[in-house]
């Protein structure tokens, strides 16, 4: 057998509230908009903006609610150092060093010692999180090889361009909107994470699957007349729109 | 700079333990030192059809598993020069196979030979895993059916991404082979055609071998195919070995009846 060390991809719930009701509810809905996406997709809690509050929530439950809602809880980070014996105990793996609580500081410290932690946590931060403060469309992912049957390609919160073909069996998918200049023969998700605006620009459409913001749609069932030609996919309210793309 | 190179294509029985013999001999014949392993451990089979079963002492896992040195293992074929065949364990399964181990044997066979051919099991399993894992080129045999070509499709998005090269930032160049083609069948609509494999795959074309009753011949007997040099199989396989050192040779045998009796008055 073999232990390595990887970094993967990874949702991050941050926790900003203690009525564990309301945000299963809004994460309910979150899930609903891509219910293929977050299904058994693994996911972290991160209690950076409880602060102390954390102390007073529930992760046995949380974990639970979690696991009903069709995720996989994996670990929590940021939270209090004094939770962590507790936190294991439930279930979590403490994903990352946690800040010492507050409230032993002395007040006059309180404040830069504050600054520094978040400075600190900032900076941790970037390597794994910095696509989600990019803002959707900035960044772009370019395939210039062919995506191949049983490959899965990922754009997390990007545009994703492929200049080489997808083939039949293969899977692409981007948060953001995705155009493939080679023939698209394979499974097609754009707007993965609900982006309802995200399209699908193709030069030509032979596509198994597609999908937009979790509205999917198998190719042979639309009657379009523009397989195998170059078209352009969006989302009008629920339905799919297959559009020529030139003019 | 000796080259490593897998005969692979994800699918069973297409043709690749034939191709590589075949591949191998045409290597060799052309005065290339070459070693051509069988990683289709527990149904060894390039043995039988290189004609070797009987001379076999020890094999790649003994090898593997330093109970046996190289030169124990390799069978010198009796036919050609400079071709050997290192073959598989007929007693254990693919697990026997370890990257390292693997590793190590390839790493002395480059040190003496200039072309080392990999005969990749069917699947996409660890014995298959292994064979593609050092290659710097891969030969992909497809047969004209749809099944065929979409598992070797399966198998170049392995082959870009979890081969050794794939993991250095390397590509490992890529040559499709076509086995079993049939011009009858594809003007009749029952096969499909060399320039929709081509359009699917998208990998440059090495050859197109043409079904003949000679390569099954050729297997029974133990003689590559392409030591037949009447057969059109043999000459197919060939221009393979001509285009992979460089060559510019026209295809042939890939059209129907009238060119194809054309072809056989000139070299039958």
């Amino acid at each position: 057998m073999k232990l390595k060390g990887e970094m993967s991809m990874l949702n991050v719930l941050h926790v900003q509230e203690l009525d564990l009701e309301k945000l299963c509810a809004e994460l309910e809905q979150k899930r609903d908009e891509a219910p293929q996406f977050f299904m058994k997709s693994p996911i972290i809690v991160d209690c950076a903006d409880l602060g102390d509050a954390a102390e007073q929530l529930d992760f046995s439950l949380l974990r639970q609610k979690l696991l009903e809602l069709g995720f996989i809880p994996v670990g929590i980070r940021n939270n209090p150092v004094e939770m962590n014996a507790r936190l294991v105990d439930a279930g979590w793996a403490i994903m990352r060093e946690s800040r010492p609580s507050t409230a032993s500081t002395e007040v006059s410290g309180d404040v830069s010692a504050e600054t520094n932690q978040q400075a600190e946590v900032a900076q941790q931060d970037e390597p794994q999180a910095a696509p989600q403060v990019a803002p959707v469309g900035i960044k772009s992912l370019t395939i210039d090889r062919p995506v191949r049957s049983g490959q899965q390609v990922y754009a997390a919160d990007a545009d994703m361009t492929v200049l080489a073909q997808t083939s039949a069996g293969s899977e692409i998918m981007a948060d953001g909107s995705i155009h493939v200049y080679g023939p698209l023969r394979g499974r097609v998700l754009a707007g993965a994470r609900g982006n309802e605006q995200a399209r699908i620009f193709c030069q030509s459409l032979q596509a198994e699957l597609i999908a937009i913001a979790g509205r999917y749609q198998l190719l042979d069932e639309s009657d379009t007349e523009l397989k195998g030609k170059p078209a352009m996919i969006r989302l009008d309210g629920e339905k799919l729109i297959i559009e020529p793309l030139a003019h | 700079m000796s080259k490593v190179i897998v005969v692979t294509s994800g699918k069973g029985g297409v043709g690749k333990t034939t191709s590589s013999a075949a591949f191998a001999a045409g290597l060799a014949a052309k005065g290339h030192k070459t070693a051509v392993i069988d990683f289709d451990v527990g149904l060894r089979n390039l043995d039988l059809i290189m004609g070797v079963e009987r001379r076999v002492v020890y094999d790649f896992v003994n090898v593997i598993n330093g109970e046996a040195t190289l030169k124990q293992a390799l069978i010198k074929d009796k036919r050609v020069d400079n071709l050997y065949i290192l073959p598989a364990s007929q007693t254990r399964d693919k697990d026997a196979l370890s990257k390292e181990g693997v590793e190590s044997v390839i790493n002395e066979l480059k040190k003496e030979f200039d072309f080392i051919v990999c005969d990749s099991p069917a699947g996409i399993e660890k014995g298959a895993f292994m064979a593609l894992y050092f290659a710097d080129e891969a030969i992909i045999v497809t047969n004209p059916e749809v099944s065929s070509v979409r598992d070797s499709d399966r198998i170049l998005g392995i082959l870009q991404s979890r081969s050794k090269a794939a993991e250095d930032g390397k590509t490992v160049k890529e040559h499709l082979l076509i086995t079993r083609y049939s011009p009858d069948r594809v003007e009749g609509g029952d096969m499909l055609g060399m320039d929709d494999i081509v359009e699917i795959l998208s990998v440059p074309l090495i050859g197109v071998i043409p079904e003949s009753g000679s390569v099954l011949q050729a297997s029974n007997s133990g003689n590559p195919v392409i030591m037949d040099k009447d057969s059109e199989a043999g000459q197919a396989y060939q221009d393979v070995v001509a285009r992979f050192l460089g060559e510019e040779v026209p295809l042939r045998f890939i059209d129907v009846e009238p060119k194809k009796g054309f072809f056989q008055k000139l070299f039958g």
